[in-house]
């Protein structure tokens, strides 16, 4: 029974850890493309090779979103949100409870993105974007998404720490 | 107030009390800010928390944030592709031969640096892996190099460009342009007075310094770097003469940087270029997640006009001119040891803007008490920013650098009140270069 405990353990890591690797190639790629409307838009401007798109704003910004609630999912798994340390040097066990509380607080977020973030993405989903004139809720989607891929990333550290607070070591 | 069922008393308490609470449970702060709203969304009944997906939305689908990612990828850029290596070359041949003249250089820069680059966090990110250790190889104490590092840091955002003029400009409709040239002699000031902490830290502790570099290395050096140097003539001069807008000019910035490491210094690898934009990503996200729940909260305090109510009890203290600058600073300095510094000005800077058009201040004046201010903010607890990134690279605690970064704060802090009682200093080069600009 440990034992398949453990090898379900294992691979919904190996699972969690695909997908941080592929959130990140997403990450890394639109950062990228970020760079190609808004260059587009001051080429367009002062040469005559490319014709000045209409769309190239709204296109930046909303790849923008993206970039931003994509980076924001990653940093709840790598715990890059930034934080108030006020706390003086505690034991593991003490330490690993307080990770534990401040991990419900994002739970909790989690939670209300995907719920109101579903509303959210129904409120947008036959509404197109004024210029590109692409469909919103593939904007909005963002929202649930990152509640969700929260979720994922959270029970995996919350479990880890319910262990230390058990166990005591590590 | 009709239609509200909380007074704006209580809806501050409710807001304000939920933070802290959160904060000191270690709650990241963007998500702390965000929680502290739900209460607030769910007893109002014109209000649920699909509020607050449209207010991060709303701050998200902003084409003046976008320049966030920009200056970080820039200066990412810059670090992988060599650039910073020809910046420090020249810093060496300036200045290495003054006493303590590792951390001359470490100043001088972050000064060139801040002319490219508009982020602090990128600058204290990088700079942290150059300086700190080789500073204590040196017999620099480590206290002192992580705090140098942090402080010289904060010049990126005061000395132009910088995120924070950006964002300021874009939400107080003031001209970047402007704001650009304004920074320019307070950060060269806070620069000076830098160099001279560390001149009076050196005699006092005996750290070495190099030999001066003949003339014909400094030429060499200035030889090498001047593509590099010429980043901040583009961008600002492309800012000022109207070439392109703000966001658009932290774009070209990205380009000349992706030009500089490929054709120019070639030292950028596959692998580099990956790293440069996947820092850049991780670091943007959680920048930027937090101008997003720092937007809805400070909706929610626009929603209840809490800001009025705190104002009017201020406006009756009928503070002058200089009182009304310190007390600005002395807010923004107090936001700053509690928030990053765009959620900062997103929250306060409307706040204060009635105060400071009271007393006759200029706008651009009034932003850079404001940016210079948070600047600061990045390197006080508990809520440095880039003292948080040098302590993390260094491996001590902040607590173990206070001391020094304190020591350093005070001439810096006396750059701020020239800046305050004496205008000058930062409507000087507007009014001699666009005056238009000026109200």
């Amino acid at each position: 029974m440990p034992l398949h405990r453990a090898r379900l353990a294992a691979a919904w890591r190996r699972l969690t850890e695909g997908y941080a690797r592929l959130l990140s190639w997403v990450l890394v790629l639109s950062v990228g493309i970020l760079v190609v409307p808004v260059s587009l838009q001051i080429f367009s401007r002062y040469t005559d090779l490319i014709p000045s798109y209409i769309w190239t704003e709204e296109m930046a910004r909303f790849l923008f979103i993206w970039t931003v609630m994509v980076g924001a999912m990653i940093g709840v798994r790598e715990s890059t949100h930034f934080e108030v340390d006020v706390w003086p040097k505690v034991p593991p066990r003490v330490e690993a409870a307080v990770k534990l509380v401040s991990r419900i607080g994002v739970l909790v977020m989690a939670l209300v993105f995907i719920s109101a973030g579903i509303e959210f993405t129904r409120f947008a989903w036959n509404r197109i974007s004024e210029l590109a004139e692409l469909p919103l809720w593939l904007i909005h989607v963002a929202w649930p998404v990152t509640g969700a891929t929260w979720l994922i990333f959270l029970g995996e550290q919350m479990y880890g720490d319910l262990q230390t607070i058990i166990e005591g070591d590590a | 107030m009709t239609g509200s069922v909380l007074s704006p008393g209580v809806a501050a308490l409710i807001l304000f009390g939920c933070f802290f609470l959160f904060l000191f449970w270690r709650v990241p702060v963007a998500f702390a800010l965000g929680l502290a709203c739900l209460p607030i969304l769910i007893i109002e009944p014109r209000l649920d928390t699909v509020t607050l997906m449209q207010e991060t939305f709303n701050a998200y689908n902003s084409f003046i944030l976008l320049a966030v990612p920009f200056f970080l990828l820039t200066a990412n850029l810059m670090n992988v592709g060599g650039t910073t290596d020809r910046l420090m070359k020249l810093s060496r041949v300036m200045v290495g031969h003054f006493p303590g003249g590792l951390a001359q250089i470490n100043v001088v820069l972050s000064i060139f640096f801040a002319g490219i680059s508009g982020s602090s966090t990128a600058d204290a990110a990088s700079q942290s892996k150059i300086f700190i250790e080789a500073q204590t190889k040196e017999g620099y104490d480590l206290s002192f190099s992580v705090a140098i590092t942090a402080v010289s840091a904060v010049l990126a955002v005061i000395i132009p460009p910088s995120i924070l003029m950006i964002v300021w400009g874009g939400i107080l409709t003031v001209s970047i342009g402007a704001l650009f040239l304004a920074g320019i002699i307070p950060g060269l000031l806070i620069g000076l007075a830098q160099m001279a902490t560390v001149h009076a830290y050196a005699k006092a502790r005996g750290y070495p310094t190099y030999p001066r570099a003949t003339l014909h290395e400094f030429f060499c050096a200035s030889w090498l770097a001047i593509p590099a140097l010429m980043t901040p003539g583009i961008i600002i001069g492309g800012k000022i003469f109207g070439w392109f807008t703000a966001t658009e000019s932290a774009c070209i910035a990205v380009l000349y940087a992706a030009v500089l490491s490929l054709l120019v210094y070639r030292e950028m690898d596959l692998k580099g270029l990956y790293e440069a934009l996947s820092d850049t990503g991780r670091l943007a996200g959680v920048a930027l997640f937090c101008v997003g729940t720092a937007s809805a909260f400070g909706w929610l305090l626009a929603y209840y006009k809490i800001p009025e109510a705190i104002l009017a009890g201020v406006q009756s203290w009928g503070m002058g001119f200089s009182a009304t600058g310190f007390f600005i600073a002395f807010v923004f300095l107090v936001v700053g040891c509690f928030l990053d510094a765009i959620p900062a000005i997103i929250i306060c800077a409307p706040i204060l803007e009635p105060l400071a058009k009271a007393v006759g201040m200029d706008p651009v004046h009034f932003a850079m008490i404001g940016i210079v201010s948070l600047a600061f903010g990045l390197v006080t607890p508990p809520y440095g920013l880039c003292l948080m990134i040098s302590c993390a690279v260094a491996g001590i605690r902040i607590r173990d650098a206070i001391k020094d970064t304190g020591i350093m704060l005070i001439p810096m802090l006396m750059v701020l009140a020239l800046v305050i009682v004496w205008p000058q200093v930062s409507l000087l080069l507007p009014g001699l270069i666009s005056p238009e600009f000026l109200r």
